[in-house]
Parts: C-alpha cells; sequence; structure tokens
C-alpha cells in the first residue's frame, strides 16, 4: 500500500502501479456492515482495501464525498481535507484503504485513510446526470455503457449465471458438453445463408457453421449417448432488434429418446431457470407478463391455426385446395411453398406465432419444413416436431433426430428440389452425414435453444444486441449513409 | 449440361456419371468380385454342409463380401422392412433404464451361474455376434465406452427367436429386455426375454482383428473411429475434464465468464480488456481463436484458448494462479503430479513432466548469458541497430537460422527457442522478456527495456503466455508504431494499431493481469498425444480426392 507521501512523487506517471490487494467489495461491505449504526461501526474501527473508478465527487472544502464503482456495485467514500485528493477527477481508478462508517445521513461509507492512484482517466466520462443513452454510441463504446449504466453490466452478470445454470443443470444429468469445428466444408444442419472465408495454405472455402446438429449427431454414431454444445453459430443474415450475424445456441441430444422427452426436457429446465437460478414466476418479455413456472400449453400446429385463424386444415387435403384458402387470405406464396406443408407452416407463420404469448409447445410439424425429423410413426407427412413460443417468439426447436439414411437422403433431394425453386434457406446435401447415419444412429432426441433470446427473456430486453457484450454494428460509413 | 458432363454414363449400380473407360474398369472388377463370391460361397457351403441353420451360412458368408457388397446386399435387405416395417428397423424411441455402465456396476457381483429375476431394459451397439446351433446367439453390446454381454436363449426369448436374431447384424444398435445375470463361465451378461433393432448399421464394421488404425480414415470418419477405438473416447474425457476445471477454478474466483465476437483478425484479448475498462474486474473467455495457417502436427486452422483479465493483479499473482490451476488439474485428472510423454508418438522419446508446483522460473537474458557465454547490451539497449547486429552474430555463430526479416525480436526469439526452450520439460516460466517483443505488455517495473510478462512452457512448447498488461495509452500507441515500423520491414505478425482499443484506455484500465492457454495443447500432454488432431474431435482435414461412396441404386430416390 503507498501512503499519500509516496504517491506524489509517483504523479508523474499515473500509469506506473501493476496491482493493488483488495480485502473486500462494495456489495461484501455493504452486506457484512449495512445493519451496524453509526457509533456501532466508529467502535468497530473496520479497515478495507478497495478499488474502483470514481464516478461522482461532492466538494464541501474540509469535507469531500465520492462514489466508487466496481463490479459489484458503487460505495461512498468520504474524504477530511485532502490536497491530493481534490485533484482526482472523474473517472480516475484509485486503491482505497480506510475505516467503514456511516454517515450523519446514515449512508455506509469508507473514511479514507490513504489511497493511490491506480490509472488515470483522460478523457470526461459522460454526465451521469445526463446518463448515457444514445443507443448506437452505448454500442461502439460499450466499455461506457457498463460504466455508466450498471444495469447493463448486470445483463452480462446474468447471462453468465443462466450458462453456467444449464451446464450445471446438464452435467448433473450426465451430459457431456462437446465442441465441434466452426469452419466446416459443408454449412448443413439448418436452413440458412452461411458466411464464406477462405483458406490460403488448403486453397479452399470454408463455411462458417450455421448449426451444430450434424457433427453432433456423427458423435451419437460414434457412441456417445447424451451430448451438448454451447456455441456460437453465423447466419448471413440481416441486422435488426432480434437477429445479430453471430449467437450462441445450445443443442442437446439424448439418444434412445424421441420429441416428446425433449420436449419435457425443455420444460423443466425453463422451470429449473425461473424458478432455482433466477427465482421468479413471471417476467417481462416483449411487453408482455409471461409465466415460466405454470406447465407449458402444447397444442397441435393445424390445432393452432383452427384456433387463432379460424381455418381447419384436417379438413383439406389436397394441394389445389390449400393454394385456393392461401389465394383466399391474400397469403404471398414463393415457388417454393406450394406444397400443403409449406402453406400450413405459411399460415401459422402469418396468423399464430405472434399470439402465442404464454409458453406454448407447438408440434407436429409439415414434415416438408423438417428436413432432419423422423416422421411421427402413424403418419409419415408429419414431422415428430416441436417448437417453443414465448411472447409471440420461437424459443426452442426440437424433434425426433431422423436416423433412416434412406429417408435421410430423399429429404436432402426435395430440399435441392426447393432450392432449384429459389429457397435459399436450405439443408445443404450432406453425404458425409448419410454415410455416417449408414453406420447405425441409435433413435435420439434433440433439442436446440436460443441462449440470447433466452437471457433477453430473463432479462426483459427486446434487442439482442443489448445481452451481447459486444454486439455486431453496420460499419460507421454505412450508418451516414443510411442518414443521407 | 456441359459438353464434358454429357460424354458421361450413368454407373447403374452407383448412380454415378463416370466416364466410358472408367464404367468399363468397374463393371470388369465387380465380375471379378462376383466370380470370387461365388467360389468362396460354393468352398463355404461345402466346408460346413453339417451346420444346421441355413441362415448362418448365408450370415458367415457375408462377413467375407467385400465392403461395397456387404453394403448394397445389407441395405436391400433393411429397405425391405422399411416398407414390410416388420420390424421398422427405425423405431422412435427404446425406453432405457439402466446404461450399460450401471449395468456392469450393479451386477458385477453375481456368482457364475447365477440368474436374476429384475428385468431391466439397456441399448447400445453390437459389436461381435456369435452363435451356438439355433437356440443361442451371443452378442457384445457396447455403451459409453463398456461392454457386457447378451447371451440370447431361445427359451427364454417372448418374441420370434430365428426370426430376430437372423436380422440382427455385427454394428446394429439394439434395444435389449432381459434379466441380468452371469454365464457359467462367470461372463457377467443379460438374458433378454426381447430383442429390439433401433438402428441397423449399413456398412461393414472394420473387423476387431485388424481394427481400425488408418489415422486419414479416423479423422475423416471420427464416429468410426470412436466406434472402434476405446482409447478415443478417453481423451475426449480428458478433454471435458480440463476445460471444466479450468472453468471451475475460474468461476470460485468469482470471474464472469463473457463470449465475443469471434474475428478472423483480431485477438479477443482486445475486446476482454474493453470490458475490464466498463468495470468488469473478473472476465474469462473459452474459445475458438482461428489462423490462416498450415495444418501440422501442432497446428490446426481452429484452436481452442482460455484467457482471463483480473484487475488489480499482476504477473507474480498470475504465476501462482497459475501453478495452482495446472498442478490441481493434472493431480484432479491423473491422481498425481507427473506425467510421461511422448511428442513424437509411443515409439519416439520419453519425458518425464512433474507438475508439482512451484515451477522453475528462468529469466530470459541471464539464461542465454550463461549457455553462450556472452555479454548482452543492458536491456534498455536491446531494441537498437547495434543490438541486431551482435544478435546476428551470436546466431551465425551457433548456427541458429532466422528467416528474414531478421528484427531484434524475431532474432532473440529464435535464440530462447533454442537454447532456453528445449531444456523446460516440466513446467517452466520464463521471464524477463525484452519490451519489443510484447507490445501488448506493461514496461518491467525495475528495468528499463524489460517488460512484465510470463511465458509457461512444458515439453518444451509454449503453453500460458501472461502480462501485466500496459494500460498507460502513451506508451500503448508507441509500441503500436514501433509494431507498424516492425510489420514494414516484413514482420507479418506485427500487431496493428486498434484506435477503439487505445480510445478505451483513455478512460482508464486498472492495473490488470492478463492470461491466456492455449486448451488443445495442454490437452495433448495430458492423453500423451503428439498430434493435435487426436484431441479435436473433427479437426480440418485436407479436401478429399475421392468421392464418399454413397450407393444411390439402393435409395431410388424417387422425385416428386
Amino acid at each position: 500500500m503507498n501512503t499519500l507521501e509516496n504517491k506524489k512523487s509517483e504523479n508523474n506517471n499515473p500509469f506506473r502501479q501493476t496491482k493493488f490487494t483488495r480485502s473486500s467489495n462494495s456489495q461484501k461491505i455493504r452486506n457484512s456492515f449495512s445493519q451496524f449504526s453509526q457509533e456501532e461501526l466508529a467502535a468497530k474501527k473496520e479497515i478495507v482495501s478497495i478499488a474502483g473508478r470514481l464516478l461522482r465527487i461532492r466538494n464541501f472544502g474540509n469535507l469531500l464525498f465520492a462514489d466508487l464503482a466496481d463490479q459489484a456495485g458503487i460505495i461512498q467514500l468520504k474524504v477530511g481535507k485532502n490536497k491530493d485528493f481534490a485533484e482526482l477527477g472523474i473517472g480516475d481508478i484509485i486503491g482505497v484503504k480506510g475505516v467503514i462508517c456511516k454517515t450523519d445521513k446514515g449512508e455506509l461509507s469508507v473514511e479514507v485513510q490513504e489511497f493511490v492512484l491506480l490509472s488515470k482517466c483522460l478523457r470526461s466520462l459522460p454526465d451521469i446526470h445526463y446518463g448515457f443513452n444514445d443507443t448506437e454510441e452505448r454500442f461502439r463504446k460499450r466499455y461506457l455503457d457498463f460504466l455508466i449504466n450498471a444495469e447493463k453490466k448486470d445483463i452480462l452478470v446474468v447471462r453468465h449465471q443462466v450458462i453456467q445454470s444449464i451446464r450445471h443443470w446438464l452435467d448433473q444429468k450426465e451430459f457431456v458438453e462437446i465442441e465441434t469445428p466452426i469452419l466446416v466444408s459443408e454449412a448443413s444442419g439448418a436452413q440458412a445463408k452461411p458466411f464464406v472465408t477462405h483458406h490460403n495454405k488448403l486453397h479452399r472455402d470454408f463455411y462458417l457453421r450455421i448449426a451444430t446438429e450434424i457433427p453432433l449427431k456423427k458423435l451419437l454414431v460414434g457412441g456417445f449417448e447424451k451430448v451438448y454444445e454451447i456455441g456460437r453459430i453465423f447466419r448471413n443474415e440481416g441486422i435488426d432488434a432480434r437477429h445479430n450475424p453471430e449467437f450462441t445456441t445450445i443443442e442437446i441430444y439424448q439418444t434412445y429418446e424421441n420429441a416428446e422427452y425433449m420436449m419435457n426436457l425443455t420444460e423443466e429446465l425453463f422451470h429449473y431457470l425461473a424458478a432455482k437460478v433466477l427465482k421468479r414466476e413471471e417476467f417481462a418479455f416483449n411487453s408482455h407478463p409471461v409465466n415460466l413456472v405454470q406447465s407449458f400449453r402444447r397444442l397441435a400446429m393445424v390445432d393452432a391455426i383452427k384456433e387463432y385463424a379460424g381455418i381447419d386444415f384436417t379438413q383439406i387435403n389436397d394441394l389445389t385446395a390449400a393454394l385456393e384458402m392461401a389465394a383466399q387470405h391474400n397469403l404471398k406464396l414463393a415457388k417454393f411453398q406450394k406444397t400443403i406443408g409449406q402453406i400450413i407452416l405459411a399460415f401459422f407463420e402469418e396468423y399464430v406465432e405472434k399470439k402465442l404469448i404464454q409458453p406454448t409447445f407447438i408440434y407436429d410439424y409439415p414434415v416438408e419444413v423438417s428436413p432432419l425429423a423422423k416422421s411421427k410413426p402413424e403418419n409419415e407427412k408429419i414431422a415428430d416436431r416441436f417448437e417453443l413460443y414465448i411472447g409471440g417468439l420461437e424459443f426452442a426447436n426440437g424433434y425426433s433426430e431422423l436416423n433412416d439414411p434412406i429417408e435421410q437422403k430423399k429429404r436432402f433431394a426435395e430440399q435441392a428440389r426447393q432450392k432449384a425453386l429459389g429457397n435459399e434457406e436450405i439443408a445443404s446435401f450432406d453425404k458425409e452425414f448419410i454415410e455416417a447415419l449408414e453406420y447405425g444412429m441409435p433413435p435420439a432426441g434433440g433439442l436446440g435453444i436460443g441462449i440470447d433470446r433466452l437471457i433477453m427473456l430473463f432479462t426483459g430486453q427486446n434487442s439482442i444486441k443489448e445481452v451481447i457484450a459486444f454486439p455486431q454494428l453496420r460499419s460507421k460509413e454505412k450508418v451516414s449513409e443510411n442518414f443521407e | 449440361m456441359s459438353a464434358e458432363e454429357s460424354n458421361l454414363l450413368l454407373d447403374e449400380v452407383t448412380g454415378e456419371k463416370v466416364s466410358k473407360n472408367e464404367l468399363k474398369r468397374r463393371n470388369k472388377q465387380r465380375e471379378k468380385e462376383r466370380e470370387k463370391e461365388a467360389k468362396k460361397l460354393a468352398s463355404k457351403t461345402a466346408d460346413v454342409a453339417a451346420k444346421p441353420a441355413k441362415s448362418e451360412n448365408d450370415e458367415a458368408s457375408e462377413e467375407n463380401l467385400n465392403p461395397n457388397q456387404y453394403f448394397e446386399i445389407r441395405s436391400k435387405s433393411i429397405k425391405k422392412f422399411r416398407e414390410t416395417r416388420n420390424p421398422n428397423p427405425y423405431p422412435h424411441k427404446f425406453h432405457v433404464d439402466i446404461s450399460i455402465p450401471t449395468f456392469i456396476e450393479k451386477y458385477n457381483h453375481l456368482e457364475p451361474g447365477q440368474h436374476l429375476t429384475d428385468v431391466v431394459r439397456l441399448a447400445g451397439r453390437i459389436h461381435n455376434k456369435r452363435a451356438s446351433g439355433s437356440k443361442l446367439r451371443f452378442y457384445d453390446i457396447h455403451g459409453e465406452g463398456v461392454k457386457v454381454q447378451i447371451m440370447a436363449q431361445a427359451q427364454d426369448s417372448e418374441q420370434n427367436f430365428a426370426e430376430i436374431h437372423d436380422l440382427i447384424r455385427r454394428g446394429d444398435i439394439v434395444g435389449v429386455r432381459g434379466c441380468p445375470g452371469k454365464s457359467k463361465k462367470g461372463e457377467l451378461s443379460i438374458f433378454p426375454k426381447e430383442v429390439i433393432l433401433l438402428s441397423p448399421c449399413l456398412h461393414m464394421l472394420p473387423k476387431e482383428y485388424y481394427g481400425f488404425k488408418d489415422q486419414e480414415s479416423r479423422y475423416r470418419q471420427r464416429y468410426l473411429d470412436l466406434i472402434m477405438n476405446n482409447f478415443v473416447r478417453e481423451k475426449f474425457d480428458v478433454r471435458a475434464k480440463v476445460i471444466k476445471y479450468v472453468r471451475k477454478f475460474l468461476d470460485d474466483l468469482e470471474f464472469l465468464e463473457v463470449n465475443f465476437i469471434i474475428s478472423i483478425t483480431v485477438a479477443p484479448e482486445l475486446y476482454l480488456k474493453m470490458l475490464v475498462v466498463g468495470g468488469l474486474d473478473r472476465v474469462y473467455e473459452i474459445g475458438r481463436q482461428f489462423r490462416n495457417e498450415s495444418i501440422d502436427l501442432t497446428h490446426n486452422p481452429e484452436f481452442t484458448t482460455c484467457e482471463f483479465y483480473m484487475a488489480y493483479a499482476d504477473m507474480y499473482d498470475l504465476m501462482e494462479m497459475t501453478e495452482n490451476m495446472l498442478s490441481g488439474m493434472v493431480k484432479s485428472i491423473t491422481g498425481g503430479y507427473k506425467l510421461k510423454y511422448h511428442p513424437q508418438g509411443p515409439d519416439g522419446i520419453e519425458m518425464d513432466i512433474d507438475f508439482t508446483p512451484p515451477f522453475k522460473r528462468v529469466s530470459m537474458i541471464e539464461t542465454l548469458e550463461k549457455k553462450l557465454d556472452v555479454k548482452f547490451p543492458p536491456a534498455s539497449e536491446l531494441h537498437t541497430d547495434e543490438t541486431n547486429k551482435f544478435l546476428q552474430e551470436i546466431c551465425e555463430k551457433h548456427e541458429v537460422e532466422c528467416s528474414p526479416p531478421r528484427t531484434n525480436a524475431r532474432l532473440l526469439d529464435k535464440l530462447v527457442g533454442e537454447f532456453i526452450e528445449v531444456d523446460c520439460v516440466s513446467p517452466t516460466f520464463i521471464t524477463g522478456h525484452p519490451q519489443m517483443m510484447s507490445p501488448l505488455a506493461k514496461s518491467h517495473r525495475d528495468i528499463p527495456g524489460l517488460c512484465e510478462r510470463f511465458e509457461l512452457f512444458v515439453a518444451t512448447k509454449e503453453v500460458c503466455n501472461a502480462y501485466t498488461e500496459l494500460n498507460d495509452p502513451f506508451d500503448q500507441r508507441e509500441r503500436f508504431e514501433e509494431q507498424a515500423h516492425q510489420k514494414e520491414q516484413g514482420d507479418d505478425e506485427a500487431q496493428l494499431i486498434d484506435e477503439t482499443f487505445c480510445t478505451s484506455l483513455e478512460y482508464g484500465l486498472p492495473p490488470t493481469g492478463g492470461w491466456g492457454m492455449g486448451i488443445d495443447r495442454l490437452t495433448m500432454f495430458l492423453t500423451d498425444s503428439s498430434n493435435i488432431k487426436e484431441v479435436l474431435l473433427f479437426p480440418a482435414m485436407k479436401p478429399i480426392e475421392e468421392k464418399v461412396y454413397v450407393a444411390d441404386e439402393i435409395y431410388e430416390v424417387p422425385h416428386k
């Protein structure tokens, strides 16, 4: 600990310090000493070393108060007449040794005995009174956002907590965490446009993965029985409030199980995260209160369409009738969408999705839109698949994994046909995957959950950017072009 | 269709379009194989004419088919079951109530000949099938890296015994409902009431006797590698434990795990440090990094690292943490501190690595002076042209090669590699790096010209790299300028100035310790692997020359 005298001589270089040993932090002080009165604290003479950034300084001549912010929160500093301290600026990072006390107003504080400047803030911080609210600026200088708007920092803390809890929950169930490659030679496992990159020495293009499904299923062939991967996924799509070109998903696979089991597992996970980790039942999401602890509603897709749009697709058995129905409702269909299944999905997206506010599982998807899912045993046109909707948005997608290589090959061929008709979001034909299936993949249930959206739900955020430490932004030039 | 393609002919067996000559060659080959098979079958039938069930003969002869023939025959047979659904070869689910490892743990105490009446349900992959007469079948079923015997007796069966057991082949995934027991010979077994095919293996599994050893194929078909080679799974178990240990170690110290934009060019450390500026005092990331470089024994285009940043800590705190983390990890995974490592594979030299803390610490310049018996210029002059001459001379004298650009940093790095790193078998910290080698490290608190940095070497390879982070924005800009200068001289690895990062430093970065570790490399030591591909589930491979064989004719894909 440098004394005040030492500090003076070092004033020339405010970046010289290499370390500072802390004995406590703002939150620990609050937790341990809030309950004591001014007199009790005066008698205790409890000495602590803390460090952090000066956010506010109020100078009353003989007495000076300052707010010191660390990762855990803010604590007030009380400083007697001290010329050196008075020279500090807002934003400076200091280490402090002092006595815990309460001011006459009852505010828990640390009365500074010694301090050392640990790092100088050369620029002026945004004024706390006016705040730092410009969205563009906030994301470009994210570190200032975290500094000024402590609640933004808390979102990252919740994110960490939720992800570690999911990990813990799965580890308890004996799932194995896996890392599969990000650079892949085939962008498969989902219907999306990939990013392309080039490997100089191998003279070949790689794609950034659009899903982790295919390699994880290859591991089921290899004898892994319960696996998951939490990882970054990349999709070459637009950036908006809900989409970032890279985002985090978790995919979970369990052999010898099916879609229904995965649906139960999904519900169990959401209940666990809400009740046990965040200790709340109700969350505000997308301007709706949603209850995550009740049991989730389960609805077949055609029943949902019947309920919300009044159209009964169980009565529509041929393509002509389905096309007519779409025409009646002015539903525009792309060339590749001219199948009954695609039309059912189009109706669902148009009339139902947005209305599914409370957690709802939609099951029984058309097989045409589910190229990697197994059909129902009793109906080959229906995929044994489900999605979870909350606040009108999709949160999870799961199915009985298609493990029949002959059927999988057919599905890929159908996808290729759709691609020829202009569907850009297509699962590409993956021969190596077919070959793996030919060695026998056990029946398995699979589940994917978008982690970013999950964090949005748990922290009440409407923009994906808020839950990502450094979201992707359009380059500055581009933005100004848009304004012109 | 291009003119070239239109000249191709359809190979009716594979459905591929191939040249006329290729088709001729293939048909000839097929004819030969057919003749060979017919001969083999004839001799086989003659040999075993005395044996009972005909199906067994078929099955035994299948083993002599070549892989393509086997695949065609099996696919046809399974295709038939897909249509008749009797049974459905790809059912949706099988309720498992006991894993194979738990089965072994629970019932291994049984006496030879003892049979229980408990009914359990387990599932896994068949690796071995033997018949003994028409009423008894033995299988080995594998799951989670272990195996148990299935002893199927017609008398226990509640289904058509012949029908189901004629169907099942080596490689198939099956579900078994039956009772635990031990054979008279004392082998733990399940005595099935019912066996269900859950997913057939259409390909012939490599024969146990020959195994599946070809490296190239092992990495390309990792799933088959995992099926055939138990050690593969064990290596990945160790890898998972390494990552879990690191995560727990940091979580216990109240670090926050974060993830960043993956940028192909920028290391995540700049982003992480910006978070520390933002008031997140202890952050870490376990994540993928990318390098557009060649693939070799220790390099893959993507690799996994852990980086952490800790406000108010310096390199000496981090050295202690490194010792605690690594020694604790090695102890918890292997049970002790000492490892044997074979950097050139099992037949090459053996290294004894001792992770007992504290680790050895050596100072870079001092050690070089001792080893080379020379006096280096003072640290504050290490960056000068005179020193460049001095270093070039030493390199020439000791025949240490350094490809251009022969900058001071690169020359010194070569000398360190040649004279210090080679001796670092057990974990050794190298400290006292010149500032010019480390643009992001804070200058040494006592010796001008040096910086606060350490590298940890194990088995002569770098595993960790850490600094007391440079947080002085003025100094940082100067260092970036120096790097730009080195880049002009042709050093591709020099770092370019990052304006966003420098701006963030101007808002004040607390004194901070920053640390990085290569997860893949550490896993290589803990699994005694000499090739990084052994510790990556799906390593990047050079492009495939030949096509993956998929027999289209079997599928007859209908086009609606």
